[in-house]
């Protein structure tokens, strides 16, 4: 007569969830999920993406540095998932195409918007003749896959040091008639690719990093990011979860 | 940078479009607007862009190129000439890598008051206090051009043999200033100074902000004008030590051409002697470092390659002329020579980009990244999505808890909360709390005999440096090591619609109810469990936000259904006796309904 007896499955974070069903859709695009250090040196986070220290550009990121004793390196904890755009072209050349999802860290006042840790999605692909059309194409699939078919995309003119062209992409959401700014991209820059290694005159490509907090609180109505990583089991359960 | 409507008409004979329009126009093809506030427009000028548009004249320049209508009267393009009538003002410049080109003009005889009403207007429009009538015209042509400027009072600064001496130098060890608006600063060797050499005193943190020294005030009658170009990362660092941020610090961080300098003393100069009067006796012109400005030579092939576009020839050569870019072509090739204004343009690349922007991103068509070839590897994180499944098959819920903590091996020198100025060596102390928290949150969230068990996968960071740790809030035996696993497919989930969660206390109570009497045998029955439960959701109102089953058995003739009700409100904290009153609520609707209520 007990219904109880089955053990009862737990349940995963939102965020593995989520970073899952991106992996599957950019992975259907051909992108390898690759991660890294969350502690990186200032070369990766910032001089190799083209973001020179003591220039005003470095004021886009509040970072978080580490106290070092003497002759040690400075460390940061990485301001977005982009350092690993460098270490992976180090490691693998070109081409390639890789989604990278991981933390990271602003040090800026926390409110129901903003957070000092959050996930990233930073998105990477090279190859001789990878467009800013493409760019165009692949976000806007990512888009209508993750939000639904009736979603759009345009691009909007904006600066990130590591890339040029940069843009920023607004979602188009039909249910509540307005376009929202989603994430930051653009065609990584020459130099970018020489700190890597890669050879710029022959090959070229885009990047992309997107908020997977900011996704999950647009599509499903969250009212504050602190709720992600509060460790409290009552977000897990907040949501009417079901297996695919 | 706050713009006027009526400010950027000036540039354009044809009436601007609405506001609105003009906003559109500047989203899409430049910058963002931040707000639009009757004629303010607050546009958010990007870092790049910073040298040329933080002014009326640069996001004018930018409305014309988008929208296809001619600058009239562009400053930046009317001639400056060369060459200036000395004066007894003599400037030294101690290191030109950190002051590139130094204007100095001596001027006699102002009346110093207040300005026109015109000028009031102007810089109220955008936000800035009328000063006085000098003061004002400095601001103005800053804000009109992006020139900063300063002027010193003359007759403040000592005389020797008959001439002045203005000094752009570092600070001296000790060295002190006070600022126009009183602070008092004790200045270190790297913060860049304008002095008055003759007295051997500082009379201005270059760039940044003025003196008090040589503080303008109603006596004033002869001036130094000065209009120069200082290294950004000086000013810039300077600013930032100082706490004290200011519109000509945030140019000059941003790297403005030196060329603007003749620009912007040639308009301060005549705005100064037409509304105060007074006389230029000389200008002092100090230009040890000119910058030089290279031709970039680009194809068409180049630019529809990167952006994926088929421009044609001539709408990229329509770019370049309504940009003002200087712009040989040869067939599809480009030598393109930015103005000297444009300092953001440097490489073919930053062609393309002006060309994208200005004819619209929205002409590029979309497409699809070809396939590719063989699997992507990603078996490390399928590896760890391996363990995780793994760990939720055992029960565990994961949660994601902050990186920061009390005592750690890595200690951050700007810590958010002072009182975790370290990052977590373990996942332990975290998921402790986290657990103490779960097993009080149970009732809302897990069966009656669900026991709570969580898992973190996160980074630690320790001595040797960061890895990736697993913990469970109780041991599990056959926990395996994150292995790389190539053909793992992780497991998908749908989110399912989410439901807020109150943030306040809640009660929990069980009630258990013998079933009607029938005078038959019975059994234990679902549907009747459902309509128990049916019965004391009605009767209990919207504070019961949970009811599961407990326990079933049967007594005699008839079942004992037992529920566990959990109550809470997401306004308040509720009280025993309110709770105790629904239930008393449930029981009598139970009864009414032939329960026996145990």
């Amino acid at each position: 007569m007990s219904t109880t007896d089955s053990p009862h499955p737990g349940r995963l974070h939102p965020i593995t969830i989520t970073v899952r069903e991106m992996a599957d859709i950019f992975g259907r695009m051909g992108f390898d999920v690759v991660q890294g250090p969350e502690l990186e040196t200032e070369w990766y986070n910032f001089d190799a993406l083209n973001i020179p220290n003591d220039h005003p550009s470095r004021d886009m990121w509040d970072t978080f540095w580490t106290k070092t004793k003497g002759g040690e390196e400075r460390k940061v904890l990485r301001t977005h998932t982009s350092p690993m755009q460098i270490r992976w072209l180090e490691k693998q050349g070109a081409p390639t195409r890789i989604v990278v999802p991981g933390k990271v860290f602003r040090n800026e006042a926390t409110d129901a918007t903003h957070e000092a840790q959050f996930y990233q999605l930073e998105g990477l692909a090279i190859d001789t003749n990878v467009t800013l059309g493409h760019l165009k194409g692949t976000l806007e699939r990512f888009c209508k896959e993750y939000f639904g078919n009736d979603a759009k995309v345009r691009l909007r003119p904006s600066y990130f040091p590591f890339v040029e062209p940069g843009v920023e992409i607004d979602v188009w959401f039909p249910a509540q008639k307005k376009w929202l700014e989603v994430m930051g991209a653009g065609m990584v820059h020459p130099k970018v690719l020489q700190n890597a290694g890669v050879d710029a005159t022959r090959y070229q490509g885009f990047a992309f990093g997107l908020g997977v907090e900011r996704f999950i609180m647009i599509k499903y109505g969250i009212p504050d990011i602190r709720l992600f990583h509060s460790g409290d089991i009552r977000f897990n359960y907040a949501f009417n979860e079901k297996p695919v | 940078m706050k713009v006027s409507l009526k400010w950027l008409q000036t540039y354009f004979d044809a009436p601007l479009p609405p506001a609105e329009q003009i906003a559109d126009a500047l989203t899409f093809h430049a910058f963002e607007i931040e707000e639009i506030q009757g004629d303010m427009l607050d546009v958010k000028v990007l870092p790049n862009r910073a040298a040329d548009c933080l002014s009326h004249r640069g996001i004018a320049k930018e409305l014309s190129a988008i929208l296809d209508i001619p600058l009239t009267n562009d400053p930046l393009r009317r001639d400056v000439g060369t060459s200036y009538v000395p004066t007894s003002l003599t400037v030294e410049i101690e290191d030109p890598k950190k002051c590139s080109r130094y204007m100095g003009a001596l001027v006699k005889r102002v009346r110093i008051g207040p300005s026109p009403a015109w000028l009031k207007k102007a810089l109220e429009s955008v936000g800035q206090r009328s000063i006085n009538n000098i003061v004002d015209a400095t601001n103005y042509v800053m804000l009109n051009i992006g020139q900063p400027l300063h002027a010193f009072d003359a007759r403040r600064l000592k005389l020797e043999a008959g001439c002045l001496k203005i000094g752009v130098r570092n600070a001296k060890q000790g060295e002190q200033i006070t600022t126009l608006s009183g602070e008092a600063f004790a200045l270190n060797p790297s913060t860049l100074l304008i002095t008055d050499e003759n007295a051997g005193a500082p009379i201005a943190l270059a760039g940044v902000k003025g003196g008090n020294v040589a503080e303008l005030t109603a006596e004033t009658t002869d001036l130094v004008v000065e209009s120069a170009n200082f290294n950004g990362t000086s000013v810039r660092k300077t600013a930032q030590t100082l706490k004290l941020p200011t519109d000509a610090s945030q140019r000059f961080q941003n790297r403005p051409s030196p060329e603007l300098c003749a620009y912007g003393m040639r308009d301060v100069l005549a705005l100064i002697t037409d509304i105060a009067g007074g006389e230029v006796v000389g200008v002092v012109d100090e230009y040890p470092a000119r910058p030089e400005t290279k031709p970039v030579l680009v194809t068409l092939a180049r630019i529809n390659g990167l952006l994926g576009s088929s421009f044609s020839r001539d709408e990229v050569l329509g770019v370049c002329t309504r940009l003002g870019l200087e712009t040989k072509s040869e067939g599809d090739s480009f030598t393109i020579t930015p103005p000297f204004e444009r300092t953001d343009l440097t490489i073919p690349e930053d062609f393309a980009e002006e060309v994208g922007r200005i004819l619209g991103y929205d002409r590029i068509p979309a497409a699809e990244l070809p396939p590719t070839l063989g699997t992507p590897d990603q078996s490390r994180y399928r590896g760890i999505e391996r363990m995780k499944d793994q760990l939720v098959e055992q029960g565990f819920t994961e949660v994601s808890t902050q990186s920061f903590a009390k005592k750690g091996d890595i200690l951050l020198a700007n810590p958010l909360d002072k009182t975790k100025p370290a990052l977590r060596t373990s996942l332990e102390q975290n998921l402790q709390e986290a657990f103490a928290r779960a097993k009080q949150y149970a009732p809302l969230v897990l069966a009656p005999n669900q026991k709570p068990k969580l898992f973190e996968v996160g980074t630690v960071f320790q001595k040797d440096g960061e890895k990736l740790e697993v913990k469970t809030s109780e041991p599990v035996s056959d926990l395996p090591e994150i292995r790389d696993d190539a053909n793992y497919v992780p497991k998908r989930y749908e989110l399912g619609a989410y439901k807020p969660f109150s943030v306040y206390p809640f009660i929990v109570r069980d009630i258990s109810a013998f079933s009607p009497e029938t005078g038959e045998m019975q059994s234990y029955d679902p549907t009747q469990e459902s309509e128990f439960e049916k019965l004391i959701q009605e009767s209990a109102g919207p504070l019961l936000i949970r009811i599961v089953h407990f326990d079933a058995f049967q007594k005699g003739k008839r079942i004992s259904y037992t529920s566990r009700l959990t109550f809470q409100s997401m306004e308040r904290t509720l009280t025993d006796g309110e709770v105790n009153g629904i239930m008393e609520k449930v029981s009598a609707m139970l009864h009414t309904a032939g329960y026996e209520v145990r």
